[in-house]
């Protein structure tokens, strides 16, 4: 009976060798990660508003891609608020004194007296009611950082409906191009609806040091101006003699704030009779009403503004509501010389929602304007595949035309702006014919959402020829859609899983494994080198921890010397007892 | 709709303007139908109902006016807020015909922004007043029957967060809306744990605070002294009091270059001191270690 138990046990260990010596040799099997539903690669259709089209006598381009602007809200953006329809109004969201265009001073027909409201809103801020953050505007899927711009004036509410946090189509990064025309008396309203003092700064603009009243108009507060507090407003008067691309932002605690987006590109376009400039330009990109003296060069116009957010500096406006506690972390613990920038956005944001806005559609033999504008804190080296692109001018001043340069990489210092004529001639040097070519910093954090690949500013230059009829790149390569999804920007899906047949590339699941023990080594070519002796000693002696090995040299020589001494005693008995005649 | 229009707009041209800080909207709304009234200076009224009775109204039970203020001097009350109306709740009984004139005193734009009313009378179940300040916009509602809390609030980015809310009760209402300042709590609470600053002194500039720091600089000597006596400090003090009589003993009488071979001599003694004293340890060890 006593030998019965023993034997089944042994039995049972037979049976079972082949699979616990298959477990002891195989490595963690592969898994498939779920990535969720992905969101539709272009949600809102309004394929109506890509067509080209004239509303309330405004010329407005087509513009191929899969978020296009609102044809009425350009109209308005030309037209100014006070000289449109009640119905073209209601079909924005803009408020009835956000663009006023009046006073054609010098009779060339068009207005010269231009007065732009400017409202302060936070985007992704905290909420004291839910675990959430409102109005939402995401850069990517599911990243959120809380950010600051200056918005055109609107009305109603600040999200998209009144179901749903989504911030309404005026509320975006970036802050938004504005364009004035050149001579313009221009008023620029600062309406400080934030929690936080903010003034305007007309950075590269020609603009006198105080305006009528004496009242500074540099927007410093350490040297001309009084703080914009919350709750008030303050107006800005410039009448800009230069044409060219600048810049606008808020240089209250300047590294802070423009770092949280107050800040955007300014443009001043020649004079030219009859010439209705598009005022704002929501969310950059292309302007669908280019001015009079672009389109005497060019076919196209794009505004491109590059920006970089520091995480730890954008969380700091969800952690708390009470304003003097974001005040404090944002301007005293807050230390931007420890930062590093983590979102790398091209007009408020990263790849691949960058597909759905800021695509560059293009056809052979034109010439396209673009405007590149770098608000981020350190230098950007833009790439242009396909294309080397002539820098026509730099901050806005134009480079001697003699000794323009051609690129492929185009580098821009904190603030500053390069144009670039991007030709579309296939001749091996402009253009290298048509296709989807890729553009994006080349610095390669910049093509990195957090430092994740792919995100980041990565746009296209588009050709027509592969764009699709929702405005999105007929692309031949890899599936995009695993990019879609909240689980990518979450660092959940493993960015190569189902790149062949049996996923060698997947997700590894360790779930229950142990390592077995080691493998003995077998020599099979002979004696082991000197190199690979040390590699195994000293992988021994990481094995077996460094301590354990030297205290146990130490004993080792310890017995030694204790060998030797009871060997050698009756000498060091002698030894001593001579030692103590002596004393 | 047009008739409406042009009576509006000659409503606009024939209004006085009032010589006075708090710019009036009411004479300069254009009536667009549909409850919506706006002007170009950014006043706006949405969900007007002026004589609709909301279902379950048999008729308007009373007609009530407030006038409500907004703005940023109106948080002041409420420390860590921003933006507050001069009034946090309202009450009134089911099928009130409600007038409410808002005033706005900052120079941006506020809003009186009512939800969750009926969406047949009420589009989007809004009751919505809307001014650019200093400014006055007024508007009219009729409110529902039964017992209900409604929210008012600005939907600006933020207002509401940082204190731009408050609550309507009809009837009994239907209980309380969180974070309504002086009201009721944050739902999401701020840490506060680390906001006890070091130099509060610094801070203070009453006449009692100014006297207080006077006392503690006249202290202040004492105070550095102790923080020097350290343990160190005492052990080096009383072997030097301790030291001293001997030393003044020995030196009695002597120049300084005998002191300082005096001094050398100690120090040689000391280390043939020290060597003999290990010397006799050792032999005792193994002398033990031999027997």
């Amino acid at each position: 009976m006593q030998k019965y138990p023993l034997l089944v046990l042994l039995s049972g260990f037979v049976a079972l060798m082949p699979f616990t010596a298959s477990a002891a040799v195989n490595l963690p099997k592969t898994v498939k990660i779920d990535p969720d539903k992905p969101e539709a690669v272009c949600p809102k259709g309004n394929a109506e508003w890509r067509e080209a089209t004239k509303i309330e006598g405004v010329e407005i381009q087509e513009s191929l891609r899969c978020h296009p602007d609102n044809p009425a809200q350009v109209a308005i953006e030309v037209k100014g608020t006070n000289n449109v329809s009640m119905d073209t109004l209601m079909d924005t969201y803009f408020a009835a004194d956000a663009i006023t265009k009046t006073n054609d001073m010098d009779g060339d027909g068009d207005p010269d007296h231009i007065i732009i409201k400017l409202e302060v809103t936070e985007l992704n801020g905290h909420s004291p009611d839910f675990d959430g953050v409102v109005p939402t505007f995401d850069i990517a899927p599911g990243i959120e950082p809380g950010m600051w711009v200056f918005a055109p004036k609107s009305r109603g509410m600040a999200t998209r409906s009144f179901v749903g946090l989504e911030a309404n189509p005026l509320l975006r990064m970036p802050s938004p191009p504005i364009r004035v025309e050149q001579g313009d008396v221009v008023w620029i309203v600062l309406e400080n609806t934030h929690y936080f003092p903010h003034t305007i700064h007309l950075h590269g603009v020609d603009h006198p040091w105080i305006d009528s009243s004496g009242e500074g108009n540099d927007g410093v507060p350490q040297t001309s101006d009084k703080f914009v507090l919350p709750g008030q407003s303050k107006t800005y008067e410039i009448r800009p003699r230069q044409p060219g691309t600048f810049v606008y932002h808020c240089h209250v605690q300047t590294h802070v704030h423009l770092a949280m987006g107050l800040v955007g590109m300014f443009i001043v376009e020649e004079n030219r009779p009859n010439n209705w400039v598009q005022t704002f330009n929501v969310g950059g990109g292309q302007v669908r009403h280019p001015a009079k003296a672009i389109l005497e060069e060019y076919d196209n116009e794009y505004d491109l503004h590059y920006h970089a957010m520091d995480k730890e500096l954008h969380n700091i406006v969800q952690k708390y509501n009470d304003p003097r506690l974001i005040a404090r972390d944002m301007n005293r613990r807050y230390d931007m010389t420890d930062s590093t920038e983590d979102y790398h956005v091209l007009n408020g944001r990263s790849f691949p929602y960058t597909l759905r806005e800021s695509i560059i559609v293009a056809e052979p033999d034109k010439k396209i304007k673009t405007r590149m504008f770098n608000s981020s804190g350190e230098i950007l080296a833009i790439h242009t595949h396909g294309h080397k692109g002539t820098i026509t001018h730099y901050d806005g001043v134009e480079h001697n035309p003699d000794s323009q340069i051609m690129r492929d990489v185009y580098d821009m210092a904190p603030a500053q702006r390069n144009d670039i004529m991007l030709s579309t001639v296939d001749d091996g040097l402009h253009s290298y014919g048509e296709g989807i070519w890729i553009f994006h910093d080349h610095r390669e954090k910049g093509i990195t959402t957090d430092g994740m690949n792919p995100g980041g500013n990565v746009s296209a230059v588009v050709y027509k020829k592969y764009l699709n009829e929702e405005g999105l790149p007929k692309a031949i390569g890899e599936n995009i859609m695993p990019l879609f999804t909240k689980a990518f920007s979450a660092r959940n899906y493993p960015v190569w899983q189902d790149i062949d047949e049996w996923n060698s590339l997947g997700e590894v699941d360790a779930t229950g494994f142990k390592n077995p023990p080691p493998a003995v080594p077998m020599m099979v070519k002979g004696p082991m080198t000197l190199a690979e002796a040390k590699r195994n000693q000293a992988k021994a002696g990481n094995g077996g921890g460094n301590n354990s090995f030297r205290n146990f040299l130490v004993g080792l020589m310890l017995g030694i010397f204790a060998y030797i001494v009871v060997i050698n005693r009756e000498k060091i008995i002698a030894l001593i007892s001579s030692k103590k005649g002596e004393a | 709709m047009r008739v409406l229009f042009f009576t509006a707009m000659s409503f606009l041209f024939s209004s006085v303007v009032f010589a006075q800080e708090i710019e009036d909207h009411d004479n300069m709304l254009m009536d667009h139908g549909g409850g919506h009234l706006m002007d170009m200076g950014g006043g706006m009224v949405m969900g007007q109902n002026l004589d609709t009775l909301p279902g379950g109204c048999d008729k308007i039970a009373t007609t009530k006016e407030i006038t409500v203020h907004a703005g940023h001097k109106y948080a002041k009350k409420f420390p860590g807020r921003m933006f507050a109306f001069d009034v946090q709740e309202y009450q009134f009984e089911p099928c009130t015909k409600l007038t409410v004139h808002f005033i706005n005193e900052d120079h941006v734009r506020h809003q009186w922004m009512m939800h969750g009313l009926p969406g047949y009378l009420y589009p989007k179940g809004m009751f919505h007043l809307e001014v650019t300040g200093p400014g006055k916009v007024s508007g009219t509602l009729i409110l529902p029957p039964g017992d209900k809390t409604y929210l008012v609030h600005c939907d600006l980015a933020q207002h509401m967060e940082k204190g731009m809310k408050g609550q309507l009760k009809v009837g009994k209402g239907s209980g309380d809306l969180p974070s309504i300042p002086g009201v009721t709590e944050f739902v999401v609470q701020d840490d506060y744990s680390g906001a006890i600053p070091e130099k509060l002194s610094y801070n203070q500039s009453t006449d009692s605070a100014s006297a207080k720091a006077a006392t503690a600089k006249k202290q202040q000597p004492t105070a550095s002294d102790d923080s020097f006596i350290s343990g160190v400090m005492v052990v080096g003090l009383a072997i030097g009091l301790l030291l001293a009589p001997l030393l003044a003993k020995k030196f009695k009488g002597m120049t300084a270059a005998e002191v300082v071979t005096y001094v050398f001599e100690l120090i040689k003694e000391t280390v043939n001191y020290i060597i003999q004293l290990i010397n006799t340890l050792i032999k005792k060890a193994s002398s033990g270690k031999a027997s």
